[in-house]
């Protein structure tokens, strides 16, 4: 029991309390999170070879990469290329495996699970075992491609191989994954009201027209999540390329964020891979700005009263 | 109560702590030294052993040897470095010493050498001239040439004897090397089963071809020299030397080779290839029961010089501006232990490395054949030139611009352009920020 008085105190007990709780997160906050950004910023002035201490040389890494560096647009335009059909594919697969995971059927959980364990699995050991599977040579896809490639008398496609499928290949490779946004889709899709689908079968909807006057624009929301996470993953694809393809072949999956790393790990220009990590920060932020522009427009958030 | 209890709980802690103290290193210099054999490899026992004679051998120094596999070990370092946490002692590449030393991260080794006055102090007649030029910056060592590499050809006996050859045959000139790896290709239903010889398998590069010309990859000032007839002739002649193959075919020949993870010489996949002593110790372990050998790499036929890429690691000791004079010279101490010759040898028996003192390596290769006849290559090695601008020139830099001539994506001539105009944009670039 408190003594009388005491009131304050105990709130300070309190307060106290709640610190120490939250200082590990605190902690990591300004150590691992804010001061690397601060400190990013800050070399990102600088020429900086990670051995000599950085020198503030204004803002030259910026205009050597925006002016007089084609590698960069060409990791730039990889990477866009890369968000433009990684993102909707992505979203789109998502939703037709949470479409088809939200049936009544036997084992869904089963199902469920299954499309769910690619993302679990280590990204270096899915892209060696797509490593094999895309294989021009023995890789499994080409050999079920086989009657498909003498059919139209093709050569059978190189995938990662060959400059004109390689991105393609990696962005049909990151679908496998798709099962991460399946989750939030189908968490919003059983949230749908059971009554709004009784009503549109009273009024002789069909499977079809449930889905894309109900479903869909009251999965919006989750939808658009998918998409701004999308986007900001999409714009860091490094992982896949870097053990997949090296970033090859002729620096086709070369993508910005390869091209950052091995400014600094390979040409130890820490204060230039700095202000790309800086521009990478502009670039996503702009297109999320513009997503969120656009929210209002494509985003079912109830009726207005 | 809550005293007493907090006490019981931090008694663990605290017990487990005390508990941590290794006898081993009580009122001793502790050091640190990385290498390249991490628990688990083949290597890492008899590196332990190695590390652990010098500790055994004495009671003011113990080090901890701790061991990244290859792969890991150069991301690792450079950020060790970077961060003023490197180890004590460590290996790195001895072409690019240079940025280390002036950077001021390295101990200057020759200041210790001519300050020792033990017996057992390093004697650097021992190691080659060509490698320590690599490890001076404005005259005095910084490092120490650890290994010596050298590119060698390798060719398969048996894949000889089935086609009625010998070892008296094996080519020496670039003409001879074409001619006589066509006999050895075997293709069926369009795939490459077998393959003579390409000159981009293995350890073979595109600079380790161009220097047996005569000619190098840049010039005195470190501007690329890729718009000479001597480049084109080269990048020519790689592209050309499979010619009847496409490139589809012999890339999916080597990358099956990749898939597979073995060496495709040691696979019996190639009759020949360039590789370094590396792969000899792979076939060993591999438990290979081929018959091989090895010659020097064939030169150009007209005017052709004898040289290898022969890269090495060297062996650093990293100031980590502590100013810690005791660990400064436990390093030394233990760098003259690893420097000498029976240690060299050792290292070479638990790595398969051709290590770089000279005495030590002639005793350890006098009853290898093989070996001794790599280690006659070492003295025609050279090391690739550090480039400031573009320190992994010859990667990742490099790379697009020769994929793209063998692939026929760009003519042999305008690889070769546009790879020069790449190289002198980064050294503009890199001018405008140092």
């Amino acid at each position: 029991m408190q003594k009388k008085g005491s009131l304050s105190k105990l709130k300070k007990q309190e307060n106290r309390m709640g610190y120490i709780f939250a200082f590990p997160w605190i902690f990591g906050l300004i150590v691992f999170g804010a001061f690397p950004i601060i400190a990013s910023l800050y070399i990102s002035f600088t020429s900086y070879d990670m051995i000599s201490a950085p020198r503030f040389i204004g803002i030259e890494n910026y205009k050597i990469l925006l002016f007089n560096d084609s590698i960069f647009y060409q990791s730039l335009g990889n990477t866009i290329y890369h968000v433009v059909l990684a993102v909707p594919l992505g979203m789109f697969v998502g939703v037709v495996l949470a479409l088809f995971l939200n049936s009544k059927i036997r084992g869904m959980s089963v199902y469920r699970t299954l499309f769910y364990l690619p993302n679990v699995v280590s990204i270096v050991a899915m892209s060696l075992l797509w490593l094999w599977l895309f294989n021009p040579n023995f890789g499994i896809i080409n050999q079920v491609l086989k009657p498909v490639y003498d059919l139209f008398g093709m050569e059978p496609l190189r995938w990662y191989a060959d400059a004109s499928t390689s991105k393609m290949t990696l962005i049909l490779m990151g679908l496998w994954t798709a099962g991460g946004s399946m989750v939030i889709y189908l968490a919003q899709m059983q949230d749908i009201p059971v009554t709004l689908y009784e009503s549109a079968e009273i009024d002789g909807a069909n499977w079809f027209q449930k889905i894309i006057y109900i479903t869909l624009p009251l999965m919006t929301p989750s939808m658009f999540f998918n998409f701004i996470m999308g986007i900001i993953g999409s714009f860091q694809v490094f992982t896949l390329a870097y053990i997949m393809t090296s970033g090859g072949p002729s620096r086709s999956t070369y993508y910005f964020a390869y091209y950052l790393y091995d400014l600094m790990m390979a040409d130890q220009n820490m204060g230039m891979a700095s202000a790309m990590a800086w521009i990478l920060l502009v670039i996503v932020l702009v297109f999320t700005m513009i997503a969120l522009k656009l929210n209002k427009y494509v985003v079912y958030l109830g009726e207005e009263n | 109560m809550k005293k007493l209890l907090m006490l019981l709980m931090l008694l663990p802690a605290i017990l487990m702590v005390a508990a941590c103290e290794n006898p081993d290193t009580k009122d001793k210099v502790v050091i640190d030294f990385w290498h390249m054999s991490p628990v688990g490899s083949p290597t890492f026992s008899k590196m332990r052993a190695i590390v652990n004679e010098f500790n055994n051998s004495q009671d003011e120094y113990f080090v901890k040897g701790t061991g990244f596999s290859f792969w890991d070990y150069w991301d690792k370092i450079s950020l060790a470095i970077s961060a003023r946490t490197a180890p004590d002692l460590g290996l790195s590449t001895i072409d690019d010493v240079y940025g280390r030393a002036k950077g001021g991260v390295l101990y200057n080794i020759s200041e210790m050498i001519a300050a020792d006055t033990s017996e057992n102090n390093i004697d650097l007649d021992e190691f080659r001239e060509s490698q320590k030029q690599f490890a001076r910056y404005e005259g005095d060592l910084y490092a120490l040439p650890f290994t010596s590499t050298a590119r060698v050809l390798y060719y398969n006996l048996d894949i000889l004897a089935e086609k009625g050859f010998t070892e008296a045959d094996v080519p020496t000139t670039w003409s001879e090397l074409k001619t006589f790896a066509k006999h050895f290709d075997v293709v069926e239903g369009g795939d490459i089963q077998r393959l003579g010889f390409d000159p981009t398998y293995g350890n073979a590069t595109y600079h380790g071809w161009l220097w047996q010309t005569g000619e190098d990859f840049f010039d005195e000032d470190l501007n690329p020299t890729l718009n000479t007839e001597t480049h084109e002739f080269v990048l020519q002649w790689i592209k050309d030397f499979n010619s009847e193959f496409t490139r589809a075919q012999l890339q999916t020949f080597g990358e099956s080779n990749n898939m597979l993870g073995i060496d495709p010489f040691a696979a019996e996949r190639v009759a020949m290839i360039v590789n370094d002593d590396g792969l000899n110790q792979k076939i060993v372990d591999a438990g290979g029961t081929f018959n091989y050998g090895v010659a020097p790499i064939p030169i150009p036929d007209e005017d052709g010089i004898r040289v290898n890429w022969g890269s090495g690691f060297s062996i650093e000791l990293y100031d980590n501006g502590k100013n810690d004079l005791a660990r400064k010279e436990a390093s030394f101490e233990f760098l003259k232990y690893l420097m000498s010759e029976q240690t060299q040898i050792k290292l070479a028996e638990a790595n398969g490395w051709i290590m770089s003192h000279i005495s030590a390596m002639e005793k350890y290769t006098a009853d290898k054949p093989l070996l001794a006849k790599i280690l006659v290559e070492v003295d025609y090695a050279m090391d690739k030139v550090y480039v400031p601008y573009a320190p992994s020139w010859h990667g990742n830099d490099w790379q697009p611009f020769y994929t793209e001539a063998l692939e026929g994506k760009k003519t042999v001539k305008q690889a070769l352009a546009d790879a020069r105009a790449h190289y002198i944009q980064k050294k503009q670039n890199w001018e405008a920020t140092n």
